[in-house]
């Protein structure tokens, strides 16, 4: 399904959106040879030099443009990323007739003025990297975020950080919540949105007393996972209702999970009524995220143990908690904890 | 049975003593009832008898959630809207076991009473922007409580007889 934008695209560029959604990978044919300048670029950036930032970034691009025999492109790496909708600029890649396009990339962020962490930065690099190759490899006139797109880009980084390809899940099942908070909010909401019907798919076919057995005495049983992400979904909704309704306002501690799962009998729940309700619950939540001004993302409030939570963040957080949960689904449904 | 106004009335004490009794009195309540009895709603829209002690447990777990954060804030914090119905149907309170919902309840209500116990003379007078009820003190809240004990109690006894 393509993201909203695409109704508002002409007939051309639509043509050009299905193109770019329908590929979902770029193959790197020698990625091993790649994997030292991926080493030396994480180094780079933990010892938190610009000068050595831009040169292992320059090595790192050259590379992918020399393995995928494309153009190549100038790299500028900056300091303090600025403020932008979508909260914080990452990236941008630039090309303008005549000139080699250029790929500028932020390596502090813009608040606490640390240097991002190095799978943000890795995936930031290829997203623009993505951009240069729509045009270069893929030939496509425009470069639109496509699902395509992100799954070209989460193809790399998989290829480049082979710990990151393990199954199951989404593409992007190995991001922290860190990283996640670095990608851009369409994808983090297309991750939000699958992700009924991979609890769907996994259920499917199960049987109820199968899904209420836990894998380990304190591991909790499918049925009780499917319940956490309703509730779970449904605390997501009170506080971003909380943050649009107040100026700032305080984020009660709730739970904690294992509380209400006791608390509220998730053993005993019907795991299909509880998928349904999460789906509703779901829809509620990408129903308002949708429609909220770019801006209002950065509003926030603050939690007692986990300080200031914007709504850019919680949106990070969830999308890692489905990876999280869907994993831990997946394991409870093979008997592992 | 005191109404809001007369439970208003009352000083704090009074009705925080109330309070300390409504776990016992709704383990009195349904002790011993058969599945059948705690299952059955009174009609098509009346909570069964552990619905009721399902939506005791949930709402003392939200009256704990506002007062963090009524107490945590400057300015009266906007609260949203009640949804009992929908916990009843989404936390599937008919499935639950209505002892282990009381035991539940106990927590919930002792935590929250030693919140209220703490609170000093200055803090019994923040307060929440409630959506229906408008501008609520901790008093007001406490006040709220007392009456809503009595009213599910109540409540409860009726459906018990499978009465609305």
């Amino acid at each position: 399904m393509p993201f909203a934008y695409y109704a508002r695209l002409s007939r051309a560029q639509q043509a050009v959106y299905r193109k770019s959604d329908e590929i979902v990978e770029v193959r790197l044919a020698r990625a091993g040879a790649l994997l030292p300048v991926v080493e030396e670029l994480g180094a780079a950036l933990a010892a938190e030099d610009r000068a050595t930032v831009q040169r292992a970034t320059e090595r790192m691009i050259r590379a992918l443009t020399d393995e995928l025999g494309v153009s190549p492109v100038k790299v500028q790496v900056l300091a303090a990323r600025p403020h932008a909708k979508w909260g914080e600029l990452h990236g941008l890649y630039t090309a303008e007739r005549g000139r080699t396009p250029t790929i500028q990339l932020w390596m502090r962020t813009a608040k606490q003025r640390r240097v991002v962490a190095f799978r943000t930065y890795l995936r930031t690099l290829l997203h623009e990297v993505g951009h240069h190759l729509d045009y270069t490899l893929l030939r496509l006139r425009d470069s639109y975020h496509t699902e395509g797109f992100y799954k070209r880009e989460s193809s790399l980084f998989k290829q480049l950080v082979p710990e990151a390809a393990r199954p199951p899940g989404s593409p992007m099942s190995a991001l922290s919540a860190d990283a996640w908070f670095g990608v851009s909010a369409d994808a983090r909401l297309a991750r939000l949105a699958r992700m009924p019907d991979q609890v769907a798919a996994a259920l499917d076919g199960r049987r109820e007393a199968a899904l209420r057995k836990r894998p380990a005495p304190e591991a909790w049983a499918p049925t009780e996972i499917v319940c956490h992400l309703r509730d779970a979904e449904e605390l997501f909704g009170a506080r971003v209702a909380a943050i649009l309704e107040n100026d700032e306002p305080a984020l009660p501690e709730a739970g904690p999970a294992e509380r209400w799962a006791r608390e509220r009998q998730y053993a005993r729940h019907d795991p299909r009524r509880a998928l349904e309700h999460f789906r509703r619950r779901r829809g509620e939540s990408l129903e308002t995220l949708i429609a909220l001004p770019p801006a209002e993302w950065q509003r926030g409030g603050e939690h007692p143990s986990r300080g200031r939570l914007s709504i850019d963040m919680l949106v990070a957080h969830m999308a890692w908690h489905d990876d999280n949960h869907l994993e831990q689904l997946t394991r409870a449904l093979e008997g592992r904890a | 049975m005191p109404t809001m106004e007369e439970y208003a009335a009352q000083p704090a004490a009074q009705r925080l003593e109330r309070l300390t009794r409504t776990a016992a009195q709704l383990t009195a309540a349904v002790e011993g009832r058969p599945e059948t009895v705690m299952a059955r709603r009174p009609d098509g829209k009346n909570w069964a008898p552990k619905e009721i002690v399902c939506h005791l447990r949930d709402t003392e777990e939200a009256f704990g959630a506002r007062f963090e954060q009524i107490l945590a804030m400057d300015v009266d914090p906007r609260l949203g809207a009640p949804t009992a119905d929908r916990w009843a149907e989404e936390r599937q309170y008919l499935r639950n076991d209505a002892l282990e919902a009381i035991a539940a309840f106990r927590t919930r209500r002792d935590e929250n009473l030693a919140t209220l116990r703490a609170l000093t003379p200055a803090q019994w007078n923040k307060a929440a922007l409630h959506p229906v009820r408008g501008r609520m003190t901790l008093d007001t809240f406490l006040t709220l409580m007392a009456w809503h004990d009595d009213n599910h109690l109540d409540q409860l006894a009726r459906a018990l007889e499978g009465k609305a």
